[in-house]
């Protein structure tokens, strides 16, 4: 028997809430402006923007457009990368660690297929010296070939035998190096030892830095800094780095054209097949269609909710629970790619790759329920605001845009597009899917995981 | 190893440095290292472990020049000789290729030593909050 009293207790609870004064109630996630809305500006011609959440840390990253796809020899990015906060004219690297370490910051640096990021997370109070710490890595870096020796070729070197052991990571690498040969689809990491034996060096680092970290190919952010803030520190301490590259760098730069095909890898460590479709180009570019982003949720594959398979096409289709499954809808500044990744035995590769065609072919033929279409709306709407809102991939995002077309990651309105997506244009998507030409890529037992023509797809 | 050097202290002051530079050009030829074709640099005692890692840090090239030139002076050593006029070692040739390494390396040892013996304050500002 529950009493009257126990019943209400939570309805009370609630009602004394809702009269707490609204500050108590805002929680330290909460921003502080109810916005997510980076605002951005530019200094001496650095490129910067921010968004002032509240809480006592700040995210700041250099964002410069020196990903693979830009680099003018291979492996000059993951040099690079490498040598971020190593020793610099004015700082040893054991300095910059101790201090940062004092600090209690975190230092990391990373690149993608567009972007190297430099990345710096620390206590608000902080903000001048990480300024000025970013500042000092971008403008003068030594690039000793004693550190390249002991550390950097030896990171690349396992970077590289971490590539070949992942049969996932090769398939998606094919799969992009198909879909779009040079630029986005140079692979992220060194296939073989060629490139960084054979091209990279101390000196073609330290030349290319210096197109990298050229004002007008970085841009500067940060998550958790006051704007003003931010604007007087960056006007000072980014005066060394050059104005204009060394060299204007034409690799990479021209729009991205989508090509097809197929590639088949033998692989003893595992199975691994990539379905790649022609996509969507990120938010800040010019071919954002946010309907390839719904399509993605609607195929799906894996669940978002504990204790289901989820409602994604592709969740109920795969061949057994432990096959993984997933469509993944990669945005890039001009250009994009869907893919579905499937991983597992061989036998329930093959089986799940037949079923995300078919997948495919059911939505073209508009036979999903408006249900599962809201479902995959919201979903991929949910997907899209966290991603903006997580600050890793705000921050990339964000400093991608502005460094390309001077636009900041806005979420507010990426949510709004997916709102607009209909029906209809969701069926053209997935019918212009099997019409153009797809790309495959399978790695692993050859024997058994099918080629494109028998899963019905043009290549 | 750097030892504690004069050097620097003549080098600032080019009245002095007029005065010195002769004698050290005789010391230099009088101590007879160029005529072994050594460089000065190579006389450095090698056995520690800032000029061991110096060593390693050489460019390969160098670092090849060097073995060289000591095997070719130990030769001439042991056979009580000289080497021909022509293959001594030119006084513009004489060149501190590894100290300046040598002298890198010991501040960052230093540094390193410094940064170990650090005394921590906390910041008032950080002190307060958070």
């Amino acid at each position: 028997m529950l009493s009257r009293s126990t019943l209400c207790r939570g309805a009370q609870r609630a009602a004394r809430r809702q009269a707490a004064p609204a500050v108590q109630r805002r929680g330290l996630a909460a921003p502080a402006s109810g916005s997510f809305q980076y605002q951005s500006g530019e200094a001496k011609g650095v490129k910067f923007a921010s968004r002032d959440l509240s809480g006592p840390t700040t995210t700041l990253a250099l964002v410069a457009k020196a990903g693979t796809r830009y680099q003018t020899l291979p492996g000059l990015t993951e040099g690079l990368a490498n040598y971020a906060f190593r020793s610099t004219e004015r700082r040893s690297a054991l300095r910059i660690v101790r201090e940062s370490e004092l600090l209690g910051a975190e230092l990391n640096s990373y690149h993608t297929r567009e972007n190297l990021v430099l990345e710096a997370r620390f206590l608000r109070d902080d903000l001048p010296y990480f300024v000025e710490l970013l500042g000092e890595v971008a403008a003068s870096t030594k690039f000793q070939p004693h550190v390249y020796n002991e550390e950097v070729v030896p990171l690349i070197h396992l970077n590289h035998k971490r590539f070949l052991a992942s049969t996932v990571d090769m398939a998606i690498n094919s799969a992009h190096s198909l879909a779009f040969h040079r630029g986005l689809g140079t692979p992220t990491a060194s296939a073989s030892i060629t490139p960084y034996t054979k091209y990279l060096s101390p000196d073609a680092i330290e030349y290319w830095s210096k197109i990298a970290y050229a004002k007008s190919n970085f841009a500067i952010v940060a998550n958790g800094a006051e704007h003003s803030e931010l604007e007087k520190w960056v006007d000072q301490f980014f005066d060394n780095v050059p104005a204009t590259p060394l060299e204007n760098n034409t690799v990479g730069t021209q729009q991205s054209q989508y090509h097809g095909g197929e590639e088949r890898i033998a692989h003893n460590g595992g199975n691994a097949m990539v379905l790649a479709f022609p996509g969507s180009s990120s938010f800040t570019g010019k071919f954002y269609k946010p309907e390839i982003a719904v399509l993605g949720s609607l195929l799906g594959g894996s669940s978002s909710i504990k204790w289901s398979p989820g409602f994604s096409v592709l969740s109920q289709a795969k061949s057994s629970p432990s096959t993984y499954v997933k469509t993944i809808s990669a945005t890039y500044s001009d250009a994009g790619l869907l893919y579905t990744l499937i991983a597992g035995t061989a036998d329930n590769v093959a089986k799940t790759a037949e079923a995300s065609v078919a997948a495919i072919k059911k939505i073209a033929a508009g036979e999903i329920s408006p249900e599962e279409i809201s479902k995959a709306k919201a979903a991929a709407k949910f997907k899209e605001l966290e991603f903006g809102q997580d600050v890793k991939a705000g921050v990339e995002l964000t400093g991608s845009g502005l460094v390309h077309n001077t636009k900041a990651y806005q979420i507010d309105e990426v949510a709004k597009a997916i709102d607009g997506v209909s029906e209809q244009t969701l069926k053209a998507a997935a019918k212009s899917l099997l019409e153009g030409k797809a790309t495959v890529s399978a790695v692993g037992d050859l024997f058994v995981l099918p080629y494109a023509e028998d899963l019905g797809l043009k290549v | 190893m750097s030892a504690p050097s004069l050097a620097p202290f003549i080098a600032r002051r080019p009245w002095l440095r007029k005065w010195v530079q002769p004698l050290s050009n005789w010391y230099c030829n009088a101590a007879g290292y160029r005529q072994l074709g050594l460089r000065a640099d190579d006389l450095i005692p090698e056995e520690n472990d800032v000029v061991q890692l110096a060593l390693k840090r050489l460019p390969p090239k160098e670092a090849y020049d060097r073995v060289y030139r000591l095997r070719r002076a130990i030769q001439c050593s042991v056979a009580h000789q000289l080497l021909p006029k022509d293959q001594w070692t030119k006084p513009e040739e004489d060149t501190p290729y590894l100290t300046q390494i040598v002298e890198e390396v010991e501040t960052e040892m230093k540094e390193r030593e410094d940064l170990e013996a650090m005394i921590i304050t906390k910041r008032t500002q950080n002190a307060k909050g958070h």
